[in-house]
């Protein structure tokens, strides 16, 4: 380690050091900047691009094919997965089939089919949203929940975009 | 690559003339002595006006006055990346902002830096604090959550007491007899394009009188003989100095900004009862506070007149302090500007600390 | 449940803990490396013949002795009652585990506490030489500290394997050495030496800046410069062995830093993420700061300049312990011991048996009576026993603030989802399982409804009060 103040290092001559100290700080202090630069560089980006990404999730899946859930039960409910996101279909008692998206508009977790009281509640907050509708009922969630359009076939149920 | 860089440096140099500034900046110098550290109030609210801007630009790609004002600033606190944190560092450095320059301001007045020949630094100085402090009124409105509809309407309040002129003056900036989406609109245009058309000349006008002049010595230094007095040269010394209290304040906002990140409340809705203890921002507290007393002292219309005059009188002897006290010597006109300051600071305190007490 | 329960109101135990420890481990950090510091100075001064430094190296020494043997000291007595109040079955876990270890570090701080303040004392008494190797005596001793110490911090988050696989048997101690050289011991022991080399530089700092600029000139900006230097190696190797520490914790512990990097999303439970990145900045800050503070007039570096410097440093020091700690959610001891003292195997059982028979410190609020008083009073046991290890009723992370706007139906709906604790249940990330029987857990429910809902809760409905009042009214 070369530990000695200026005055020192420059008695001892002929050792020609690996770099010299006015590089080491150059590169140091570039190092510091570049780290300030992508902790204030990498939170701007991501804001300014998060309609893109978005965007692209959205056009990425259009729809899926979810196969035997159509054997799903009266009254019951199954989470499947819409492209990066958890989606909800449930097979009402009148033999009704709706499917919406299951991330809460609140704070975006995930929500769960209670059949008892026949709802669709997020745990998190508290939320509650209609069963056929999506509609937010009660709690903090500011908007519905967003509906997909549901078709039946021999043996499968294809959930799509509306 | 060194080579490159200096041929670079004197290509630009050649044209716009860069090493007459360095030159003048390595002449200047700044005094040295106990109080120096009152000396970098100015660049840390600079600072906090740079990240403002630059903060303010970037929510103003999402945000969208009007009706849908709530929901786009919910959209930018929970939907969009680090919409939360952008959001956040504007708010804090906002309050942080006017913190900085109340305590610029205090400084430059009780170092006594108003006097010859900077009469205009601290008039246009206390332009910029009004402008500031007006940035905040309009700025706190644009979330149009529960709070800031409440506080807006009560903040209004304030100019509403001025006599004769009050309510109009009140109803031209609601955009009618109640805060509402036409507020908003124009709380944004305020926000975005009047006041920075006005600030930033104010402010280079300002930068620029700083460094014609540079930075006053103050009193009880000019009476020592000129070899003890001490100063460091303006650049690079106090020019490093700075840029360690800009890293400093960087990071006391980021601490703020995510420890304490900026929420957002129900939306407004004018039908609601307000909440409980809904006041104006804090730099707003001590002048709401007072018109709160002197209207319980003087009840009706005369209390408000009252109380607003008092306060007008109190701001316009402030802003012609240095036409009273505008000498370099230390004699009663000096006690006096001085006691006057203190007052000024205690009234300013104490309402409003009265004002979150009886909250 | 086998002790009683420490109920710190507003912040709750574990910030007594927490404020204890960030405040000790500022000091005592600087106590490792500040001798290494101390006589690699002195070694240099000698060797190249700088007279005028020894004078200030001996008044910095003093200044050592005193923070780190009286301040320094103090507060880890501090952490030994604090912690064994707060989460006794813990502190006995580890006790248990590692009483030999503990055995060994008190030698060697003898050994350091004895040779800081002989270091000072002989001072120009004794041949330089000797005085040197006092020094080198000190040094030794207090890095062995930090070494012993290293390894029981980094247990109770990666306890390992080896370790697991007894823990709960009685036979804990025969995987001593495992347990101590665990999966993280040596990341989180390099980084540590770094954290020691800076705050050496940092406090150094502190103590130059009162030398007098007018009379010692060249020494003070000497000294200043030299010592802004210890700040260097831990700046650049730091990233290295942070991603290294990263990558040894389990990867649940990690995935808790992931959420909340971008979005407000999830709360409180993000806190952890953006306080290690303030860490991360503070860190950068600290390094750009000194260097602007004492690069041109390393003599003007004042007072303030030096206490900033210390400030940030203990910022820097307070988000590092902060995420360590919270990294550990669920658990004390991770895998084996939850954060309210209940061991993850014993869980089934006490479901079984029930939480509050075990309880020898409440009152026997244990029957099977449904009358309001019982129900709020065992509910109330409940509480303080399972929530108040991390919870307060009104202050840091408060349950009335977290609940309110709920009722009772809600409240049941988030309890019973803790009970039950699913594999796929998001809370099983921060939170431990609630044990409890079914009344138990019931009364707990009501208990929260009470406290949150107050007459308008389920419970309060059934009180005679209640219904006394209806009948007034009537």
């Amino acid at each position: 380690m070369n530990h000695s103040a200026e005055h020192s290092a420059e008695k001892i001559e002929g050792q020609e050091p690996l770099m010299s100290r006015r590089a080491f700080s150059q590169v140091l202090f570039t190092g510091v900047g570049m780290c300030y630069a992508a902790a204030i560089g990498y939170p701007v980006y991501q804001y300014l691009a998060s309609p893109i990404s978005r965007a692209s999730e959205a056009v990425a899946v259009n729809q899926v094919s979810l196969p035997d859930a159509n054997k799903l039960e009266k009254g019951s409910a199954m989470m499947f997965k819409f492209g990066a996101k958890p989606g909800i279909l449930i097979h009402h008692a009148d033999d009704t089939w709706v499917a919406m998206e299951a991330v809460c508009t609140h704070l975006a977790c995930t929500v769960q089919y209670q059949a008892e009281q026949n709802r669709l509640f997020c745990a998190c907050h508290g939320g509650v949203y209609d069963t056929r509708t999506g509609a937010n009922v009660a709690g903090p969630p500011p908007k519905p929940l967003q509906a997909y359009k549901v078709t039946v076939e021999p043996t499968s149920v294809v959930v799509s975009k509306v | 690559m060194s080579k490159l860089m200096s041929s670079l440096y004197g290509w630009v140099d050649e044209r716009l003339g860069l090493e007459e500034l360095v030159k003048f900046a390595k002449k200047k110098t700044v005094p040295q002595h106990q109080h120096s550290f009152w000396y970098y109030w100015g660049g840390i609210s600079l600072f906090f006006f740079i990240v403002q801007s630059l903060t303010g630009l970037l929510l103003l790609v999402y945000y969208r006055p009007g009706p849908d004002a709530y929901e786009s600033v919910r959209q930018i606190t929970y939907e969009i990346q680090f919409g939360w944190l952008i959001r956040s560092a504007h708010a804090w450095s906002a309050n942080l902002m006017v913190a900085a320059v109340f305590i610029h301001m205090f400084s430059v007045y009780f170092m006594k830096a108003y006097r010859y020949p900077r009469e205009f630094g601290w008039w246009t100085g206390m332009v910029l604090l009004v402008l500031c402090l007006l940035f905040g009124f309009s700025g706190y409105l644009l979330p149009m959550d529960e709070l800031s509809y409440f506080a807006t309407k009560v903040g209004l309040e304030i100019p509403a007491a001025l006599p004769a002129v009050g309510p109009w003056i009140a109803n031209l900036f609601r955009g009618g007899l109640e805060v509402s989406e036409q507020t908003v609109q124009r709380f944004f245009a305020l926000h975005v394009v009047l006041l920075p058309m006005l600030f930033i000349p104010f402010l280079f006008i300002h930068l620029w009188l700083v460094q014609k002049h540079g930075n006053a010595t103050i009193p009880s230094e000019m009476e020592k003989p000129e070899y003890l007095r001490r100063s460091i040269p303006f650049f690079p010394n106090f020019l490093m100095k700075d840029l360690a209290l800009w890293l400093i304040a960087l990071n006391v906002m980021s601490l703020l900004a995510s420890i304490f990140p900026w929420e957002i409340g129900e939306p407004a809705d004018a039908l609601k009862p307000a909440p409980t203890g809904i006041h104006p921002e804090w730099y707003y507290m001590s002048a709401f506070q007072m018109l709160k007393v002197l209207g319980n002292v003087f009840p009706g219309a005369l209390g408000e007149g009252l109380g607003i005059t008092i306060f007008t009188l109190g701001l316009i002897l402030w802003f012609f302090i240095p036409l009273y006290d505008g000498k370099h010597e230390n004699g009663v006109k000096a006690r006096n500007a001085t006691y006057f300051g203190l007052l000024a600071l205690f009234i300013l305190i104490a309402t409003t600390a009265w004002g979150y007490m009886v909250l | 449940m086998n002790y009683p329960v420490w109920d710190v109101p507003v912040i709750g135990s574990g910030w007594v803990i927490g404020i204890i420890a960030i405040y000790h481990t500022l000091i005592s950090q600087f106590a490792v490396g500040g001798g290494l510091y101390l006589v690699l100075v002195e070694q240099k001064a000698l060797r190249e013949g700088r007279a005028d430094w020894l004078p200030r190296l001996k008044q910095h020494s003093k200044f050592f002795l005193i923070v780190t043997g009286v301040f320094g000291a103090v507060s880890g007595v501090g952490i030994w009652f604090a912690i064994g109040l707060a989460n006794p079955e813990s502190t006995s876990t580890l006790i248990h585990n590692f009483v030999f270890g503990w055995a060994m570090e008190w030698v060697f701080f003898i050994v350091e506490l004895t040779a800081a303040a002989v270091y000072y004392y002989t001072w120009d008494r004794i041949p330089r030489k000797l005085h040197v190797q006092v020094g080198w005596l000190y040094a030794i001793a207090s890095f062995c500290t930090l070494v012993i110490i290293n390894g029981i911090l980094t247990f109770m988050l990666t306890p390992g394997d080896a370790w697991i696989e007894v823990a709960g048997t009685g036979n804990e101690s025969s995987r001593f050495w495992e347990a101590f050289f665990n999966p993280t011991y040596f990341p989180s022991l390099f980084l540590r030496i770094l954290i020691c080399i800076s705050l050496a530089g940092v406090w150094a700092l502190v103590s130059y800046s009162r030398i007098d600029e007018h009379t010692d000139k060249e020494t003070k900006a000497e000294l200043i410069t030299w010592s802004s230097k210890w700040l260097i190696p831990a700046f650049v190797l730091m990233p290295f062995f942070f991603v290294w520490y990263l990558f040894s914790i389990p990867e649940v512990n990690r995935g808790l830093l992931q959420l909340g990097i971008s979005t407000i999303g999830s709360g409180a439970f993000t806190q952890v993420t953006r306080i290690s990145l303030v860490m991360v900045m503070t860190t950068a800050t600290i390094v750009g700061v000194v260097y602007f503070f004492a690069r041109k007039s390393p003599q003007d570096f004042s007072f303030s300049h030096g206490v900033a410097v210390l400030m940030l440093a203990f910022l820097a020091n307070a988000s590092a312990e902060y995420v360590r700690e919270m990294m550990r959610k669920p658990y004390s001891i991770a895998r084996h011991m939850y954060s309210n003292g209940i061991r993850q195997a014993s869980v089934a059982k006490i479901n079984q048996d029930g939480y509050l028979t075990k309880s020898h410190w409440t009152r026997p609020a244990t029957g099977s009576e449904t009358s309001p008083d019982v129900v709020l009073a065992k509910g109330e046991a409940m509480f303080r026993g399972q929530c108040l290890a991390c919870h307060t009723a009104t202050g840091y992370r408060a349950i009335n603030k977290y609940l309110k706007g709920r009722e009772y139906a809600s409240i049941k709906m988030l309890v019973t989802t803790l009970h039950e604790y699913a594999e796929d249940s998001p809370y099983r990330k921060y939170m431990p399982q609630l044990a409890g029987k079914e009344d138990e857990i019931a009364a707990l429910v009501d208990y929260l409804d009470y406290s949150v809902n107050k007459e308008k809760s389920r419970i309060a409905q059934l009180m005679p009060t209640h219904k006394q009042e209806v009948v007034e009214l009537k």
